[in-house]
């Protein structure tokens, strides 16, 4: 008896073994690329940072320890570009609650509706380099459109809108918000469709308004992709790069527009900081990392999940 | 079976990923099998050098063909140019051939990138003498303590000089004589000159046509080494823009936009650059790098008659500009440095490849013959007939790349520091004075300890 039992169990382990072996085998190009691409680079770049690497030097001859890391702590601009980008953050809310609004709009049989879904994802499926030139002239304080409209309405001249310290800030959020709006609205109308129609009916019956199915049924129905735009929102928020340098190069007047990304870039690649720009980043990986768990921890409180 | 075949898709796995690898960090070999030397070159150019360089780089290999099997050329724009080499230098996959900078020039003979050419050219009989810019060929000299002295470690591919130009054809309309090429305006001369041309001439209240337009950053240093000021100490190791000589170059410059008004101001900057502005017909200065002279004479990009002139005096009573260069240098871990100094020697000096570029083929130019032979002969007299489109004061380049009384160029003092991070301190928030939010005095003292503090960062780097 014990006999059979220790044959099955070896017959078991084989079979386990061989798929074992073929899962390794599958898993293992992908595998190999996070090590050469991710993890390496992470790993440098963390070496990095100990270091006073300038690019051309030798790391190792440079070591200083946590000193980049001290020295950013007490980096007054560090702290004004990591507070601009927390600012355009803004956008992130403003963002999810067009999408949503747009998308219940969106979410019904009306004429040209494919139309109307295709247009609004048209600026997330663009270069964004190419809608940044766009917007920038949109925002071109002579001869922008939006500047035409103000002084059309007020009969005013409109502000600096990428030359002012406040406005470009507004700026980037209205980019930001625009370029996003797409994707919003597409997440929102799956999760929608997602949300079974019994559910509005029975509450109809029981007598409620279009505000009390909305805010008692459709938020609470769609809040995993809430979770979803607010995680993957914050996560590109802490990166906004291309944005800046694409609209506002210099960074903006007195540096109203830099974002840390944007700043590790000039330490890294302009004055040739590599170290103290892989500190920078390390720190800037830490903050998402902390901001991610936080809201994972969260979710439990407020996503729902259709049962 | 089954292990056989998972063995197979193991194999095929590793041999995929070594593959790839390979593919990532492989380079031709140094030799071909029948004993040529193979060469890699990787520099900048823009769309018009891209084609003259390929050519130049082929041409060299037909010729040399006996000892040469191939040369690889990898061609990129100049953004991307520092930060590719940056990862190159990090891989230890450096091109026998590439770019650098004055500014570094010391950093990478002190990290062992580049070699010391001097032996080789003096071995292969390869003499210097004949190049226009001497002084860019001496920036690229390093004895072990300074840059400017000592053996060559590259040779210029060209100097360039950031000259003034004029829009002839705003002169012609407002009836004001042309400036003369041979003595700058003094600072006051200038300012009298654009008061004339600054107005608003479509009445609609707003002015739409000044006398110069300011790029910051381009245009600041010539004011402040005419007034015999400058950004840094000799040694470049300290920030001295709180001289008086400094800060009254700097009044002066910002005067021109707050006080006599014939420049655009700030927000008018920000909606159409001052280089839109003079393609536009716009402004009466404007800078022509000698990298712009081909795009300035097409008059599909500038549609106006213009000529070269001096950038306005201030105490010294010189006109100054800032004069640029890059160099080709040979990469100290190459295995084939006589051949790869050798092609440099060659795109530097070859005369049929510096026609191409100065226009005296092809008729667009971009940059000044390197050949003193060429520059002082058949660059001119093509100027002179016409076949080379050039604006007529030529000399003006000249007097700033060789220096006269009233003329001078000098390479910029980022050219001499690590890296122009403390320069940029300065640009980044310059605009605050230029909109009267901040006086000269109160911004010289905001931003002197930040450049000073970033000037030391610098040095520290690399010591």
């Amino acid at each position: 008896m014990s006999g059979g039992k220790a044959v099955a169990t070896k017959k078991m382990n084989k079979a386990e073994f061989r798929e074992h072996c073929w899962g390794l085998a599958f898993v293992s190009p992908a595998f190999i690329g996070f090590l050469i691409f991710m993890a390496f680079p992470i790993a440098f770049a963390f070496f990095a940072s100990l270091t006073k690497w300038n690019g051309m030097n030798s790391m190792t001859d440079n070591f200083v320890g946590l000193n980049n890391y001290i020295k950013l702590l007490g980096d007054d601009k560090f702290w004004k570009v990591l507070l601009n980008t927390v600012i355009y953050m803004i956008g992130i809310p403003i963002g999810m609650i067009l999408g949503l609004v747009i998308a219940v709009g969106m979410n019904r049989k009306i004429k040209g509706i494919k139309f109307l879904r295709t247009l609004y994802y048209v600026p997330v499926v663009s270069s964004l380099v190419a809608v940044a030139i766009l917007w920038m002239w949109v925002f071109n304080y002579d001869y922008g459109l939006l500047n035409s409209v103000v002084k059309l309405i007020s009969g005013k001249h409109g502000p600096n809108w990428l030359g002012d310290e406040f406005w470009v800030k507004i700026s980037m959020i209205i980019f930001m918000v625009w370029k996003g709006l797409g994707s919003s609205i597409i997440l929102y109308l799956s999760g929608l469709q997602g949300i079974p129609r019994d559910y509005y009916e029975a509450a109809k019956i029981d007598g409620a308004s279009g505000w009390n199915l909305f805010r008692d049924i459709t938020v609470p129905l769609v809040s995993p992709v809430t979770f979803y735009l607010l995680i993957t929102g914050l996560i590109g928020g802490f990166q906004v790069f291309v944005e800046v340098l694409v609209m506002v190069p210099s960074g903006g007047l007195n540096y109203s527009a830099a974002t840390v990304v944007f700043y590790l870039y000039e330490k890294a690649f302009d004055s040739n900081q590599m170290g103290y720009g892989s500190a920078m980043a390390f720190i800037l990986a830490i903050f998402i990392f902390i901001v991610t768990a936080i809201n994972f921890k969260g979710q439990d409180k407020w996503v729902k999940t259709i049962e | 079976m089954k292990m056989k075949r998972l063995g197979a898709l193991a194999l095929t796995t590793t041999l995929v990923f070594g593959s790839v690898l390979t593919g990532c960090g492989g380079k031709d070999k140094g030799t071909t099998a029948d004993g040529k030397k193979n060469l890699s070159v990787f520099i900048f150019a823009n769309d018009h050098e891209s084609p003259i360089y390929k050519g130049m780089i082929e041409k060299y290999k037909e010729a040399h063909s006996d000892t040469i099997g191939n040369i690889d050329v990898q061609i990129t724009t100049q953004d991307e140019y520092s930060k590719t080499l940056t990862g190159m230098m990090t891989a230890k996959e450096l091109p026998d051939v590439f770019y650098v900078g004055p500014e570094s020039v010391q950093q990478f003979v002190e990290n062992g990138y580049i070699e010391n050419i001097q032996p080789i050219l003096t071995e292969l009989g390869i003499s210097t003498d004949d190049l226009v810019a001497q002084e860019a060929l001496n920036s690229y000299r390093y004895d072990g303590t300074k840059v400017g002295t000592g053996d060559l470690y590259a040779l210029p591919k060209d100097a360039s000089v950031f000259a003034y130009a004029y829009n002839k054809d705003l002169f012609d309309k407002e009836g004001i004589p042309y400036p003369d090429p041979e003595n700058p305006y003094t600072y006051d001369e200038f300012v009298e000159v654009c008061k004339q041309f600054t107005k608003d001439t479509d009445g609609d209240g707003q002015i739409d046509q000044w006398g110069c337009g300011l790029a910051n950053q381009f245009m600041i240093q010539q004011y402040i080494w005419s007034n015999g000021a400058t950004f840094l100490s000799d040694d470049y190791r300290t920030v001295t823009i709180d001289t008086p000589e400094f800060k009254e170059a700097f009044q002066k410059f910002i005067d021109l936009t707050l006080v006599h008004q014939v420049t655009p101001t700030v927000e008018q900057d920000v909606s159409l650059g001052v280089y839109q502005r003079w393609l536009a017909g716009q402004e009466a200065f404007y800078a022509c790098g000698t990298w712009d002279v081909a795009a300035f004479m097409d008059k599909e990009t500038f549609p106006f008659n213009w000529d070269l002139c001096g950038y306005p005096t201030l105490s010294t009573g010189k006109s100054m500009t800032w004069l640029g260069t890059v160099g080709f240098c040979v990469s100290a871990s190459s295995p084939n440095k006589k051949e790869a100094t050798e092609l440099i020697s060659y795109l530097c000096a070859n005369e049929e490849g510096q026609k191409e570029l100065c226009g005296v083929i092809g008729g667009q130019s971009i940059q000044l013959p390197n050949l003193k032979s060429l520059a002082e002969g058949e660059f001119l007299t093509s100027i002179e007939d016409g076949s080379l489109p050039f604006p007529e004061s030529v000399d003006v380049f000249f007097s700033y790349l060789g220096g006269t009384g009233n003329y001078e160029g000098r390479f910029q003092e980022t050219t001499y520091t690590p890296n122009a991070e403390w320069f940029d301190i300065f640009f980044k928030n310059v605009d605050n004075v230029k909109n009267g939010s901040m006086t000269v005095d109160d911004f010289i003292a905001d931003v002197q300890p930040q450049m000073q503090e970033s000037l030391d960062t610098a040095w520290e780097s690399i010591e």
